[in-house]
């Protein structure tokens, strides 16, 4: 199944799950539009449906094909029915949904090189200096594109081009939780120890992902986030994970 | 009033239905891999379809019990045996405080479930009792709650549908079915000409994240850079490498590789359960037809 309507394309990935998406780029409009569908969705607790995952120009609405299907016939052709109206109540309604001011979350990263695990290679092949690249790294607000990979893994963007490098050609084993990396235009941070590709250019005292039903991913698609540096002694006050 | 792990497996679990609800935040949903034999373990004992139930692995956990239970062993043919005595699958049995049951060869399939009459005193984390990522460690206990709750005698589950069931697993040679993806229409006409003509295998490298396959490396019309999105349980990754991946129950929330496409959910449970020397081969199928076949393999567990 598939079908456009606007600037909307809808697709069926497999048998159950559909996709909405928009033209695919890093753009933090499209990612707007993309969590207003998310929320506008989840607003009309639709039957059947399990999950409402967004990243970057995409919403994927996972279902359980028996009560979101029941007493269908022709499935294909109610799918595309059921997401062409979706898009039309949506782009209707859209006016309506309440959109506050997001507020910018101020993220605490020591770039340390005793955490900023390769920071030191980085600024020797940019040949650029460690002060500038958390100066480069510290200025833009991030816009939080997608979250996965791990529980609470986010992935940010945009880097600025001046410190862009690819991920490493072979993982490390091990990455603290709580390192900051990046990779490509994308920056993130490891919410728990994990092998990892990523340049580990800080780490941040926060605690990312706690499993506790109450709180879990600290960040949601959406978010936006800044980056401000602090000290080794300053990482050991605000310290989360003692 | 419990089960104890006396020898630990490569990888055993406690899984329901996963843990939905949550990928948005990163959260896999984990999950039965075979969930058909799942349901079937939980029908025979009068459980819940979606109960929790154990899963099994070979070389598989040895168990166990501390008092009497009714339990059923279904899936994968580990030739289970209680106290050093053979005992029948996709059958209600009875075991007493002390039995030991002990999985010996892996004769057929991947995956065996051991459903037990009862519910599990095991932490429920958002909405499931799925482990995510953890697996059973020696001398763990499970403790179940609900020892009253006996088995009906008189009730027998439809041993037409054991029947059709097993031979669907492991006796069915038919392609496994897929729905193309996002990444399709971007392959090569020699990758399509391969992935639905030539013979795959799962490689060892085979786990409760993904399986990876052996057969002919694929490869995209131009070298693409896809935008992550979200993957499901049965997506079909193509890596950089032309080599395949295809996700299962513990699969990461959201992909960056080409989406080439999905297996239809009913075919999840059979290809679950392919051994590292069979082949497999691919056949495209349509969305209604995925759809039917599943509603009609559910509609047999439903009374």
């Amino acid at each position: 199944m598939r079908t456009s309507i606007n600037k909307w394309t809808i697709y069926s990935l497999g048998d159950h799950a559909i996709v909405f998406a928009l033209s695919a780029q890093i753009d933090p409009a499209i990612l707007h539009t993309i969590t207003a569908l998310r929320q506008f969705i989840e607003s009309k607790k639709i039957k059947g449906v399990l999950d409402l995952i967004p990243s970057y120009h995409t919403l994927t609405l996972v279902f359980d094909i028996s009560p979101f299907l029941q007493n269908i016939d022709n499935s294909s052709e109610y799918m595309k029915n059921f997401g062409e109206e979706l898009i039309i109540s949506f782009e209707k309604e859209k006016k309506q949904i309440h959109d506050p001011v997001k507020e910018i979350i101020k993220v605490p990263v020591c770039y340390d090189p005793i955490f900023a695990l390769d920071i030191n290679t980085l600024s020797d092949e940019k040949q650029i200096s460690i002060a500038s690249i958390i100066e480069l790294h510290c200025a833009p607000i991030y816009q939080v594109y997608s979250i996965g990979f791990l529980p609470g893994f986010t992935y940010m963007g945009t880097v600025n081009a001046k410190i862009q490098t690819p991920r490493h050609a072979k993982p490390r084993n091990t990455v603290p939780a709580g390192s900051v990396g990046i990779a490509g235009p994308q920056t993130g941070i490891y919410p728990s120890e994990s092998p990892g590709g990523w340049k580990i250019i800080g780490k941040t005292p926060w605690v990312i992902f706690d499993p506790a039903p109450s709180k879990l991913s600290r960040f949601k698609v959406g978010d936006q986030i800044q980056f401000y540096p602090i000290t080794t002694l300053e990482f050991d006050k605000l310290n989360e994970y003692k | 009033m419990a089960i104890k792990i006396i020898k630990k497996g490569i990888a055993d679990s406690l899984q329901d239905q996963g843990r939905y609800g949550y990928q948005h935040q990163g959260i896999q949903p984990n999950g039965c891999m075979d969930y058909l034999s799942a349901w079937l373990g939980n029908a025979i004992v009068q459980n819940d379809l979606h109960h929790p139930i154990i899963e099994l692995h070979f070389p598989a956990a040895q168990i166990q019990f501390t008092t009497n239970h009714t339990i059923c062993i279904t899936g994968a043919n580990f030739v289970p045996v209680l106290n050093e005595k053979s005992i029948p699958m996709n059958t209600p049995i009875q075991v007493n405080a002390m039995d030991r049951l002990t999985m010996l060869q892996p004769l057929e399939g991947k995956t065996c479930y051991v459903a037990i009459k009862g519910d599990f005193e095991k932490p429920q984390w958002l909405d499931s009792q799925s482990f995510n990522g953890k697996r059973f460690e020696k001398e763990e206990q499970i403790l179940i709650l609900d020892q009253s709750d006996q088995i009906n005698p008189n009730f027998k589950f439809n041993p037409l549908v054991i029947e059709k069931v097993h031979h669907f697993l492991f006796n069915n040679h038919d392609p496994i079915r897929i729905i193309p993806g996002p990444a399709w229409q971007d392959l090569t006409e020699d990758s399509i000409h391969h992935l639905l003509n030539a013979p795959y295998s799962i490689t060892p490298q085979a786990n409760r994240m993904g399986f990876q396959l052996a057969g002919p490396a694929l490869s995209l019309t131009s070298p693409n850079n896809y935008l992550s999105s979200a993957v499901t349980r049965g997506t079909i990754q193509l890596l950089p490498n032309g080599e395949l991946i295809v996700l299962m129950a513990d699969h990461q929330t959201i992909g960056g590789y080409a989406n080439l496409g999905q297996i239809i959910l009913v075919d999840l449970p059979r290809f679950a359960q392919i051994k590292t020397e069979h082949l497999i081969k691919f056949s495209l199928t349509k969305l209604a037809t995925a759809h039917n076949l599943y509603q009609e393999m559910y509609a047999q567990f439903k009374h």
